[in-house]
């Protein structure tokens, strides 16, 4: 199967399982029995017996990790996790505690161990570019998992066999084998793709190698498409629990302020290495627009050119993003800067016609997801930019819209869009939008873009 | 000579209801039979009042004693006496009267238009409008061009105006009596040509200046054009009260204005509202000077600290307030 342009926006799909989901998903999924094959194939019994092996050691360290509304003392949202030390403290994604770290009052955390017991979660850290948390359980000296020092210093093989454990849909703690096979090529947050069926649920539970140490953390899978799933590797949950044995926990208070210096901290970096990567310039008929250097943004074209009826201006649209998609909450997610561009040349347009299809082409207003709670309205800036002193640059009619985080002081949505207003029959729309950015960065970056639209040489 | 009276029943709302010529000295009116003039309203005495010529020639209007009184027009106090002028009425019961006699000046005739002027004019008007849409939809064409999508907005514009002028020419006919089709239909024309043109410029100007502010209360000047299109429709039917339909068209365009800024502003704040020129026009159409790169970026950097306030406000207020202390 083709993988299209709109596939990339369905990676990363947060595995905590609500409540009215989950019977959904089961409603719409066949009966578990015709799901089996009559010839099912003979698994080799070495591996099998390593599976029993792993999950008979790993039991009494798994847990499933429940967010309770606590009006209601009822489940409504699921995820798993692991011990990883005697104290008592154990890993799991942040997006699994996610409803409790915005809203402590509503929520509450508990577990529910494979031997039946549960009881009360505190939330210790967290790392939001990582997706991970470190909660403290109300019972010390229990089995632990040791972290495996392959995983830890990135030198497991590529199709070394991995076991990755939870408790997928609610329906029990499971072990499900799969293949490891690296990290993510064109990733910028590290993740490692593992050949495994992770399903929601599984979020935050352990994938071991065959010795039952950590290689990495279940995290997410791709949509549309099969086995492929990716883990957190082993060595960010390392760094976590340091931060969490040797810091003060975090008070329930002030998890929101620590969303919001992880993602301006987070912002900093990432805007200064799409800096240091540099921009490239790409040929757009008689323009020239940039591109990120930087390998982790994906590319895809499209044009409308075969269209019939023969459309009357062509468009050729190329769009990159970034995979930096990150989990803030339910309904918000930030972290993804984008570069697009559409060079747009009547066919027998005339320049009125041209003018009002190039409206159609180059709405500004492309910030999406709009909540009052959570941003915001945008304010725009609009105006034709240039002068004679921008040699090689066509006059653009430039439009800023930004919109500020409610939540997190410093940190802005900021789309811009550029309209080239040289010729009356042809022109490039190039459009640059960046979530979750300090505005400095977002003026510094833009400043680059706009001075890259240039006229080809 | 002198001596002939005439007495003009009135409408509440001054109409010439019946006219009777009397011969002086004096005329007797009232409800009995023995009057120069007979009222049928059961309000008024048998013999309610006399008009009398007093000795410098005017004429008064004497109450000989009736229950209900005599009063100047819509007055309220009773009075015994009233010098007559012509033009203000008098009241009796429920019934207004007017006095004249033959001095009375009356004013010039108007001037009539030759019959059948209008027609070419507003055949051409018709023919301009059509014209003008039909531009306009072209311009706006960036598909597959289809007769369709020119024949039937046409077709709905026509007949859109033709109901309405109508509609205006039966109210015409109620309430004067005459129709003037051609009155209203001149109107309309008129209106809706300047409307479709200032439609245009405001988007033209809009995108010329970049100055959104143009196309965000676009909204007024339609409503004002709106009103002023039925305070024209409103003199047609009749020239009396002018002010007061000026008032009530402009009550209309108040009202107009307040709802869909009410509106707006609640749109605003309820979702993330216009806040950029939406029409691209031909760059040759530009007007204003390109801002340079540091200008620009300089008014980029000022929006920073309203967006900061904005975090401690209210989600849902400060709709068209923020619009208006935006950014230009």
């Amino acid at each position: 199967m083709v993988q299209r342009r709109c596939r990339q926006l369905l990676w990363c799909i947060a595995l905590a399982l609500c409540g009215h989901a989950a019977a959904a998903e089961e409603a719409a999924s066949p009966p578990p029995a015709a799901a089996l094959t009559p010839a099912a194939p003979v698994a080799p019994p070495s591996l099998s017996s390593t599976a029993e092996r792993v999950y008979e050691a790993a039991r009494p360290s798994l847990l499933q990790i429940r967010t309770l509304l606590e009006a209601a003392g009822r489940q409504s949202s699921l995820g798993s996790g692991f011990l990883v030390n005697g104290e008592g403290m154990a890993i799991t994604n942040y997006h699994v505690v996610s409803q409790y770290a915005f809203e402590p009052s509503t929520y509450r955390l508990e577990y529910a161990a494979p031997d039946g017991s549960r009881g009360a979660l505190k939330l210790l850290a967290f790392d939001i570019a990582n997706d991970l948390a470190v909660v403290q359980l109300d019972k010390r000296d229990q089995p632990f998992f040791q972290f495996d020092t392959r995983a830890l210093q990135g030198t497991l093989p590529k199709g070394e066999r991995l076991y990755s454990m939870g408790n997928p849909l609610d329906l029990g703690f499971t072990i499900v084998e799969g293949t490891y096979n690296g990290l993510v090529e064109r990733s910028y947050n590290d993740r490692i793709h593992f050949s495994g069926a992770i399903n929601a649920g599984m979020s935050g539970g352990p994938t071991v190698s065959a010795d039952g140490r950590i290689a990495g953390i279940n995290v997410a899978k791709q949509l549309g498409s099969d086995l492929v799933s990716f883990l957190v590797p082993a060595r960010f949950a390392a760094v976590l629990i340091e931060r969490a044995q040797s810091g003060k926990p975090l008070s329930p208070a002030d998890s929101r302020a620590e969303v919001g210096r992880q993602l301006s901290a987070w912002q900093a970096k990432f805007y200064q290495a799409i800096a240091e990567q540099g921009l490239r310039g790409a040929s757009f008929g008689p323009y020239q627009a940039p591109e990120s250097a930087a390998r982790w943004f994906t590319c895809w074209a499209r044009t409308n050119a075969n269209q019939v009826p023969k459309p009357r201006a062509t468009v050729n649209m190329t769009n990159c993003n970034t995979d930096t998609w990150l989990f803030i909450a339910d309904d918000l997610n930030t972290g993804v800067v984008r570069f697009s561009h559409s060079y747009v040349r009547s066919v027998d347009l005339n320049q009125f016609q041209f003018a009002t299809f190039l409206s159609q082409q180059s709405q500004p207003g492309s910030l999406e997801g709009w909540s009052p709670k959570r941003y915001t309205r945008q304010r725009c800036h609009e105006s034709f930019m240039g002068d004679s002193t921008l040699t090689g640059r066509p006059l653009v009619r430039a439009v800023w819209c930004a919109r500020a985080y409610r939540e997190f002081a410093g940190l802005y949505d900021v789309s811009v869009t550029a309209v080239t207003e040289d010729r009356g029959s042809e022109a490039l729309v190039s459009r640059l939008s960046m979530q979750g950015v300090a505005y400095e960065n977002a003026v510094q970056l833009t400043k680059r873009f706009l001075g890259a639209v240039r006229w080809a040489k | 000579m002198g001596e002939v009276i005439w007495v003009e029943v009135l409408s509440r709302h001054h109409d010439v209801v019946a006219r009777h010529r009397c011969v002086g000295p004096e005329v007797h009116i009232g409800r009995g039979y023995d009057n120069d003039v007979v009222i049928d309203d059961p309000y008024v005495a048998a013999r309610h009042v006399c008009i009398a010529r007093e000795d410098d020639g005017t004429l008064v209007a004497l109450d000989p004693g009736s229950a209900n009184g005599l009063f100047a027009d819509h007055g309220a106090k009773r009075l015994q006496r009233i010098v007559l002028d012509g033009e203000h009425p008098i009241r009796i019961g429920h019934t207004y009267l007017r006095i004249r006699d033959a001095n009375h000046v009356v004013s010039r005739e108007r001037l009539a238009a030759p019959p059948g002027r209008a027609w070419p004019v507003v055949l051409a008007l018709g023919v301009g409008l059509l014209a003008a849409e039909g531009i306009l939809l072209w311009l706006g064409e960036t598909g597959e061009p289809k007769p369709s999508r020119y024949v039937l907005p046409l077709l709905g514009l026509t007949v859109s105006v033709l109901a309405w002028t109508t509609l205006w020419a039966i109210l015409s006919r109620i309430f004067s009596g005459q129709a003037r089709f051609e009155h209203h239909l001149l109107i309309a024309l008129t209106a809706l040509l300047a409307f479709s043109l200032y439609n245009e410029l405001v988007d033209y100007a809009a995108f010329a200046l970049t100055w959104r502010m143009l196309a965000v209360y676009e909204y007024v000047g339609s409503w004002l054009w709106f009103s002023a299109l039925c305070f024209l429709h409103l003199r047609v039917i009749g020239a009396s009260r002018l002010r007061l339909k000026a008032g009530v068209v402009a009550a209309l365009a108040a009202v107009g204005i307040s709802t869909q800024t009410l509106a707006q502003w609640e749109t605003h704040a309820a979702l993330d509202g216009t806040s950029y020129v939406r029409h691209l026009k031909p760059p040759a159409l530009r007007v204003a000077f390109p801002q340079s790169e540091s200008a620009f970026f300089a008014d980029v950097e000022k929006l920073k600290a309203p967006l900061d306030r904005a975090r401690s406000e209210d989600p849902l207020s400060g709709g068209v307030f923020s619009l208006l202390d935006a950014d230009d």
